[in-house]
C-alpha cells in the first residue's frame, strides 16, 4: 500500500494529462482556423503545467541555492564581480536547464 | 468603417472621381494595427490595396501610421521589396483613426510553413540570397534624412545604446533575470567599437517578410526601424530563436554562405563574424526582454491572454541559448 496523502486520485498532473489527451484526440481534429490554433495553445499550456507538477522545483531550487539572492546576484554580475566565474556560470547554466525541463524540454534534449 | 467617407477621401487623394470601393475585409487585427483588404475600382480598373490603420483600442503605440508610411516610402525608393505606399490620411475624422493605403502583395508569411518549404522563393539558397540583397538595400539608407527626422539622432554607439535599453527594461521588470544579466555583461566586455550607422529594420526575420514561389513579395513590419549597426539586423535574422524549427541558420530557411555573399555583393560592405555573433546573442536577449514584457501584460492582469501567457515560457530556452554562448572562455 502506498501512503495516502488525503487527496483524491488522479492527482493534478494526472488530470492535466488526460484532459490534454482528450483535447488533442477528440476536440482538436474537429476544429479549424483560429479555434484549432487556440486549442493547440491550450494543449501546450497544459503540457507545461503537467511538467511543472511532475518535475517539481527540486532542480531549480538546487541551482538557486548555489547562486544566493537573485537580486544581489544580478547587481554583482552587472558590476563585473562575477566575470568568468566558473561556479556562477555553471549554476546559471544548471538553472536555465532546469527551467527548460518545464518550459521547453526539447531544448535540453 | 465609414465607407462613404473613405470613398470620398480616396476620390480626392487619387483624383479619380469615379472611384468606388468594391470589397473590404479585415485581413489581420493585431493588438495595435489593423490591415484591411481593400478593392477599389476606378476608370474600369480594379486596384488591389491594403488599408492599414490603428486598432480601436490602441495603446501607447510604436510608430504612428504617418511615420510608418515615411519608412515604407524610404524603403521603396531604396529598392527594397515592400508594398508600395500610396496615400496617407493623418486625419482621424475620416475613418476614426489615421490610415494609409498601400498596394497589396500576395504570398505567405507563416514562419513554420516557410521553413518547411523547399521551393518558396525559388528554393532555400535563392531565398536567403534574396534576403541578403533586401537587407543590403535597407542598410543603404543612411542618416541624416529629413523625412525620417522622427527616428531621432543616430546613436553614437549602438552597442552601448542597446545595453542601456536592455538593462533599463530588466530594471523595470518584476523579477530578477540573472541569466540575461550574465549575457549582457558578456556583451559589455566583448563589445567592438562603433562602426557604420545605417537604417536598421530591427525585426527582419522569418515571419515578417512575405514570399511566393517566385520570390520575396514584401518586407513587412517596419514599426521598430531605427538607426543602428547593420550587424544588428543580421544577428536578429540568424539567431536560433527565429528559425521556427527549420534547418537553416538564416531564419530557419537556408545556410549563411549565400546570404552573406549576396549581402556583401549588394552592399559593398564586408561583414564581421565577431560582430554578427555579438548581435546574435544580443538578439536572443532582446527577444527574451520583449517576451517578458508581453507575458507581464498577462501576468500582471492587464490583458488575460493564453498567447501572452505562453510567450513567457519561451524565456527559459532563450536564457539557455545565452548561457551556452557565454560560458567562461567563450569567444565571439
Amino acid at each position: 500500500m502506498t501512503r495516502w496523502d488525503g487527496t483524491e486520485r488522479p492527482d493534478a498532473a494526472g488530470l492535466l494529462e488526460i484532459a490534454r489527451a482528450t483535447l488533442l484526440a477528440d476536440i482538436v481534429p474537429k476544429l479549424e482556423g483560429d479555434a484549432r490554433f487556440k486549442a493547440l495553445m491550450a494543449a501546450n499550456a497544459m503540457a507545461i503545467a503537467q511538467r511543472a507538477l511532475r518535475e517539481g522545483s527540486g532542480a531549480i531550487d538546487a541551482a538557486l541555492a548555489r547562486l544566493g539572492d537573485p537580486t544581489a546576484l544580478c547587481a554583482a554580475i552587472r558590476a563585473g564581480q562575477a566575470d568568468n566565474d566558473a561556479e556562477t556560470a555553471a549554476a546559471l547554466l544548471a538553472l536555465a536547464e532546469a527551467r527548460c525541463r518545464v518550459s521547453a524540454p526539447k531544448a535540453v534534449g | 468603417m465609414d465607407k462613404a467617407a473613405l470613398t470620398a477621401w480616396l476620390r480626392a487623394a487619387t483624383g479619380w472621381a469615379d472611384l468606388a470601393i468594391g470589397g473590404m475585409a479585415l485581413l489581420s487585427g493585431g493588438a495595435i494595427q489593423q490591415n484591411w483588404r481593400l478593392d477599389a475600382t476606378a476608370g474600369g480598373r480594379v486596384h488591389a490595396w491594403v488599408l492599414r490603420t490603428d486598432a480601436p483600442a490602441t495603446l501607447a503605440a510604436s510608430r504612428s501610421r504617418a511615420e510608418e508610411f515615411q519608412l515604407l516610402k524610404a524603403a521603396f525608393a531604396a529598392g527594397v521589396t515592400v508594398p508600395e505606399p500610396l496615400y496617407l490620411c493623418a486625419d482621424r475624422g475620416v475613418i476614426g483613426a489615421p490610415f494609409f493605403v498601400m498596394r497589396r502583395v500576395e504570398g505567405i508569411t507563416a514562419g513554420h510553413r516557410i521553413v518547411r518549404s523547399e521551393t518558396l522563393g525559388g528554393g532555400r539558397a535563392a531565398l536567403v540570397a534574396a534576403l541578403g540583397r533586401e537587407l543590403a538595400r535597407i542598410h543603404a539608407i543612411r542618416p541624416p534624412r529629413e523625412e525620417l527626422r522622427f527616428l531621432g539622432n543616430p546613436p553614437l554607439n549602438p552597442a552601448q545604446t542597446y545595453l542601456l535599453e536592455m538593462r533599463n527594461a530588466l530594471d523595470s521588470a518584476p523579477i530578477p533575470r540573472p541569466m540575461l544579466e550574465w549575457g549582457l555583461r558578456f556583451l559589455e566586455r566583448n563589445a567592438a567599437p562603433p562602426g557604420e550607422i545605417v537604417m536598421c529594420h530591427n525585426d527582419f526575420r522569418t515571419g515578417n517578410y512575405m514570399v511566393a514561389e517566385a520570390g520575396i513579395t514584401g518586407i513587412l513590419d517596419w514599426e521598430f526601424a531605427a538607426w543602428g549597426d547593420p550587424h544588428a539586423d543580421i544577428g536578429w535574422l540568424l539567431a536560433r530563436c527565429w528559425r521556427f524549427g527549420g534547418p537553416g541558420e538564416v531564419g530557419g530557411v537556408g545556410p549563411r554562405g549565400p546570404f552573406l555573399a549576396a549581402y556583401e555583393a549588394e552592399s559593398g560592405r564586408r561583414t564581421d563574424p565577431a560582430r554578427i555573433a555579438w548581435w546574435q546573442i544580443a538578439a536572443t536577449i532582446r527577444w527574451a526582454v520583449i517576451a517578458i514584457a508581453q507575458a507581464d501584460r498577462h501576468v500582471l492582469g492587464r490583458e488575460p491572454s493564453l498567447e501572452l501567457a505562453l510567450t513567457g515560457h519561451i524565456v527559459p530556452e532563450l536564457e539557455l541559448d545565452v548561457m551556452r554562448a557565454t560560458m567562461p572562455g567563450a569567444v565571439l
